[in-house]
């Protein structure tokens, strides 16, 4: 028997390292690798769907050799009439369409890049491509830009306004609780095990120390059998509720008191005087914001060194500037200005909890009662050492979820917690919320050194142009991030999380004044399958008809297989090579080392599959682009290891082709060498048997208010000037085109937002249609299940049968009341009903839920996919229509709408 | 003597059910057949409701009503108090099913293998396939991990490489394995403290597998 370690990384909690044992060249099981345990951000557990790897290598579904379609006509109906086709064939016919493009020209006459490349969920094709990266490098100089937003339920459905405001704020891709420091956990819809993987080791150990959780969710998640207290919320009122905690602690608090007077003078913009156009006051000569010193009764820059204290309440009269949108300048002689804390103070006022009520349908004294749990536990003044240094420790974190994060609310959500947290100081500290990582702004591999300062005093940031120069961008996307979303920036995966929804809204059926965008030349989908994970999948269907060239790099035949024309089955998860970085993952702040681990095959490859740097290697030789290829990888460029530096050289030779191993071996020494300063090298063997080359992680540096105290910057919370003023830019750009369809989606840009029912937006959109809301009295949502790796195991027998075992997988879940009501039994078949989309499912009785909320389990509903076609369960997205009217300003929605139960 | 054991917290059981399928790999087991089950269940009503997850496996009792029902004896207890079954004995006749309080054993109807043992030519199949066709099987608390103890010299509970797998891989590290009858080790402190407590106690088997209550 042999123990063979490798990586899992299934999902965004990935790689995690892993001992595949083999026998007789068989794989058989999977271990934690318990070597590398002390330095695994979980222990060294592994989850449920490592143990699905060695499903999926035997999947008896799998493709096992590339397939070409032989049947023109697409549709569910139409059989592709599959013929086995050799690799060669295969990336002879891929070669011929690229030069195809190359030869019309790499963007069409609008814009449009004449290549699309779509990617599966949250990252996790980082671990299995190979140097695709590269390959993309190679091609933007040969052909031009290749399209990545044409997405599928990634981006838009995932925690999208948490990451384009997360990082905004702190970096923060994903917000986590410092677990297991912290003590009290608030967690509105975030799913930890059934999203989370691995990580719930971290929430499993501080429970086990003390850590008390509040569930704020419709249902009893399976994260709320860990809970202390479930809430059961009404979908989309999450914002009101965290609205309505604020108010509580500046309205029936004595604040002085209660918050963290320090952080929230020194730390955030709280004391900026804000002037009567809604902008920073500045000083006029070097248009500094400006605060008030109340001691010495004026307004000074807030860098002024001789600042004795800093007024958070009261108003003021000053002299100054306001710099708007575009450039703007209002000048002011003593005008009325008040510090964005005044403001906010004022601004929450309403949102008392006899009103959160009546929206969350939770009674005011719950949320009074978690307000007070949650100022008692933040330890204010209490501080700890990490490494040396001496930080605040603040042990109370709020955790958002899906459907909660994303879609309209999203943005008012994030903000309500960011400030929050910022009331109690417990942003970026030991035990409060801290981000897992950073994608939007490199270097990833350290999101601490993403932070630069600003002349305001915050962090600089990248918003896309809103300018007259630069407005609209040059080179469209399908999913218009750089033209309507700023805030997102244009930089790592920025076009990751790009309004995908408006890139198959839009060729379908173009918007007004705004450039006709087609459907790809080529469109190539990475271990995706858009048509059953996005939204509206009529509309998907009739999109993808219209594409002229699809190539599908998939393991199983599924939805989106369906629809193409060549099918590339590449190397399952152990088969194939790849050196991954920990430290530019999703959870990196999480572990206590950096460094590189390695993805190596168990056992020789079942079928006639190919290694995805295999598959590019091939393209790139016919194509002629070796020696481009080969340079990039000897630069870094997609993988970031240059393969020579100052003190080692790894260089492969440009004009020759090189096999898989042999590159990654290089790669291998060039990153070890690069890591240790060239100290140490170590190759491929060496990573093979060791798995993974780890340093010691700075822990200080984890905590981003840390580095911003020693680069006295500030959080820029709780006012919004920048997001207020880069909406008014864009507002300006799209009215002086004529583009008024993004409107609503503009009212976000707000300073400081407002919160409601955002349910409500749902109900006036069926009235639109023509549809009383009233008659779909239930809301449908979706939750994840723990065993089906975010959709990538719905083909994988043992893990269904894991998924099956939870009380909630299987079917629709109502409560009893609503099952009595309607005369329904558990077990029965049932019709799920929208105005958009109508399904049979069985019926699952539980009492852990809202009577007014039907739950869906997992992304199922397939029709050709291997066994998840049989389970009699509907897809959240079969019943919803995709419509501006419930898309937020990054063009995400989320997994709601209104239905009807009944018996057939 | 050893008498190994169990200790199962049921407020760190996440209900990921990795266990369910890393034992399941671990075994050989056909689909269908899980002998590490993870029950999921809610009490009370609506808004007042728990949810709860239930690791449940074979408890190896002391008093173990499916040893003494077996007919043909391919139920039997070994010294370190593990009850193993010998699948060449066993009839399938089912009375161990019946008799055990905790539905830990199941059924054999016809075995549905997985691969890669579908995959393997029969005589390197035989190495790896425990179950047959027509019997009752049930977890061994890993008895093939626990008997490379003597030979490496390393110690069930402290040592992944001779720990049952469900031990190992809980994601929540909810699970505790050792020897219930050393009076310093873990699991035997554990099952003394005041949150432990054993299923069915009114069974009388005197099961070595322990759960602690939630805090």
């Amino acid at each position: 028997m042999e123990l063979i370690p490798t990586y899992c990384y299934q999902c965004y909690n990935g790689p995690d390292p892993i001992l595949v044992k083999v026998v007789d060249g068989f794989a058989v099981g999977v271990e934690p690798n318990y070597a590398l345990a002390s330095k695994h951000h979980s222990g060294g557990r592994v989850c449920s769907n490592a143990y699905g790897l060695i499903e999926k290598l035997y999947n008896p579904h799998r493709v096992k050799t590339p397939l070409l379609r032989t049947n023109p006509n697409k549709g569910r109906s139409e059989d592709p009439g599959w013929k086995e086709i050799g690799w060669d064939e295969a990336l002879d016919i891929l070669a011929d369409r690229f030069r195809e493009v190359k030869e019309k020209g790499g963007v069409d006459e609008n814009g449009y890049p004449r290549i699309a490349l779509t990617l599966g969920a949250a990252g996790t094709p980082e671990g299995h491509f190979g140097l695709l990266p590269t390959f993309l490098s190679t091609m933007f100089r040969w052909v031009g830009p290749i399209d990545l937003t044409i997405g599928t339920g990634q981006g838009v459905k995932c925690y999208h306004s948490e990451h384009v405001y997360g990082e905004f704020w702190h970096r923060a891709f994903m917000v986590v609780a410092d677990l297991p420091k912290t003590k009290y956990l608030m967690s509105f819809g975030h799913n930890d095990v059934g999203s989370d993987g691995v990580t719930a080791w971290r929430l499993a150990q501080a429970k086990g120390e003390g850590l008390k959780i509040v569930k704020v969710e419709p249902h009893l998640s399976a994260s709320a059998a860990f809970a202390d207290k479930a809430i059961f919320i009404k979908p989309k009122t999450d914002a009101v509720f965290l609205f309505s905690m604020i108010h509580v602690i500046l309205h029936e608090n004595n604040w002085r008191e209660v918050c963290d007077l320090e952080f929230l003078k020194k730390m955030t913009n709280s004391p900026y005087l804000i002037g009567p156009n809604g902008y920073y006051m500045r000083d006029v000569e070097t248009r500094k914001p400006l605060i008030w010193d109340p001691i010495d009764n004026k307004a000074k820059r807030y860098d002024d060194p001789s600042i004795t204290d800093y007024a958070l309440e009261g108003k003021y009269r000053v002299d100054g500037v306001e710099v708007g949108p575009n450039g703007k300048v209002w000048e002011h002689e003593a005008a009325e200005c008040k510090p964005s804390f005044q403001l906010l103070i004022e601004h929450v006022r309403k949102y008392a909890p006899e009103y959160a009520e009546k929206v969350c349908d939770i009674p005011e004294g719950t949320i009074r009662e978690v307000t007070g749990e949650f100022l008692k536990n933040a330890c204010i003044g209490m501080t700890v050492e990490v490494d040396g240094e001496r930080l605040p420790y603040r042990p109370v974190a709020v955790e958002l979820g899906k459907t909660v994060n994303n879609g309209p609310g999203g943005y008012e959500t994030c903000w309500a917690r960011t400030v929050l947290l910022s009331l109690v100081g417990a942003l970026e500290v030991p035990g409060g919320a801290i981000g897992s990582g950073s994608r939007l702004n490199p270097p990833y591999e350290m999101r601490w050194m993403s932070v630069e300062p600003n002349p305001d005093g915050f962090m600089l940031q990248h918003f896309n142009p809103t300018g007259k120069e630069g407005w609209p961008p040059k080179v469209m996307f399908r999913g218009p991030f750089t033209a309507l979303c700023p805030i997102m920036g244009s930089r790592g995966w920025a076009s990751g999380i790009a309004p995908f929804t408006l890139a198959w809204m839009f060729m379908d059926d173009p918007p007004e004044n705004w450039p006709n965008p087609p459907p790809p030349d080529i469109w190539i989908i990475y271990r995706a399958n858009p048509l059953r994970t996005q939204w509206d999948p009529d509309l998907m269907e009739r999109v993808v008809k219209k594409c002229p060239f699809i190539t599908h790099i998939t393991y199983i035949i599924d939805e989106t297989s369906w629809y193409a024309d060549l099918i590339l089955p590449d190397h399952t998860d152990l088969e194939g090579y790849q050196l991954t970085s920990i430290f530019s993952k999703h959870w990196y702040s999480l572990w206590e080392h950096y460094g590189y681990i390695l993805k190596q095959p168990v056992v020789k490859p079942v079928y006639n599959t190919k290694d995805m740097t295999d598959i590019i290697v091939e393209l790139m030789d016919r194509l002629g682009l070796l020696v481009e290829f080969n340079s990039r990888v000897n630069r870094g460029s997609g993988t970031g290891i240059p393969l020579s530096g100052g003190n080692y050289d790894f260089r492969l030779k440009e004009d020759e082709k090189h096999c898989v191993e042999e590159i990654w071996d290089r790669i291998c020494k060039a990153a070890t060498a690069m890591l240790s300063n060239g100290e140490e090298t170590y190759g491929l063997d060496w990573f093979k048997k060791n798995s993974a080359y780890l340093k010691p992680y700075p822990k200080p540096e984890k905590y981003l208010y840390h580095v911003f105290k020693r680069r006295g910057l500030r959080f820029e919370v709780p006012y919004q000037e920048s997001v207020k003023k880069i909406g008014a830019e864009l507002k300006n750009r799209l009215h002086e085109r004529g583009v008024n369809w993004w409107d609503k989606q503009l009212e976000e840009y707000q300073a400081l937002p407002h919160a409601k029912d955002f349910s409500k937006l749902w109900d006036e959109y069926y009235l639109k249609v023509g549809v009383n809301p009233e008659d779909f009295d239930m809301w449908l949502i979706a939750s994840r299940s723990p065993n089906l790796a975010w959709t990538g195991n719905v083909s994988n027998r043992r893990m269904l049968n894991a998924a099956a075992r939870a009380l909630d997988f299987g079917g629709i879940v109502i409560s009893s009341k609503a099952a009595e009501e309607r005369g329904i039994k558990h077990g029965d078949t049932v019709i799920v009903e929208s105005p958009f989309g109508k399904r049979e499912s069985k019926v699952i009785v539980r009492e852990g839920q809202r009577p007014d909320v039907a739950l869906l389990i997992g992304q199922l509903g397939q029709w050709i996919a291997p066994y998840a076609k049989d389970i009699p369960v509907p897809n959240v997205s079969d019943f919803i229509k995709l419509d501006l009217d419930i898309l937020d300003a990054g063009g995400s929605s989320c997994d709601l709408t209104r239905v009807r139960i009944h018996k057939p | 003597m050893t008498r190994w054991g169990m200790v199962i917290d049921l407020g760190k059981c996440v209900g990921c059910m990795t266990c369910t399928v890393a034992c399941e790999c671990e075994n050989f087991l056909p689909y269908g057949i899980s002998w590490a089950k993870v029950a999921d269940f809610e009490d009370g009503k609506y808004p007042h409701v728990k949810r709860t997850f239930l690791p449940t496996l074979c408890m190896h009792c002391e008093e173990a009503p499916c040893l003494k029902v077996c007919p043909t004896e391919a139920t039997s207890r070994r010294e370190d108090g593990i009850i193993i079954t010998d699948y060449e004995k066993c009839i399938g006749c089912r009375l161990c099913i019946v008799a055990c309080p905790y539905d830990s054993r199941s059924h054999v109807e016809k075995l549905e293998l997985p691969a890669p043992l579908s995959l393997m030519k029969k005589d390197v199949r035989s190495r790896y396939q425990l179950l047959k066709d027509q019997t009752a099987s049930k977890c061994t608390f890993c008895a093939h991990r626990i008997d490379k103890a003597k030979e490496t010299g390393k110690m069930p509970g402290k040592d992944p490489e001779v720990t049952p797998i469900c031990v190992n891989t809980c994601v929540g590290n909810a699970r505790y394995f050792g020897d219930l009858d050393d009076p310093e080790s873990e699991v035997s402190k554990l099952s003394k403290s005041d949150r432990a407590f054993v299923l069915y106690e009114e069974a009388k088997t005197r099961p070595s597998v322990y759960y602690l209550k939630r805090r």
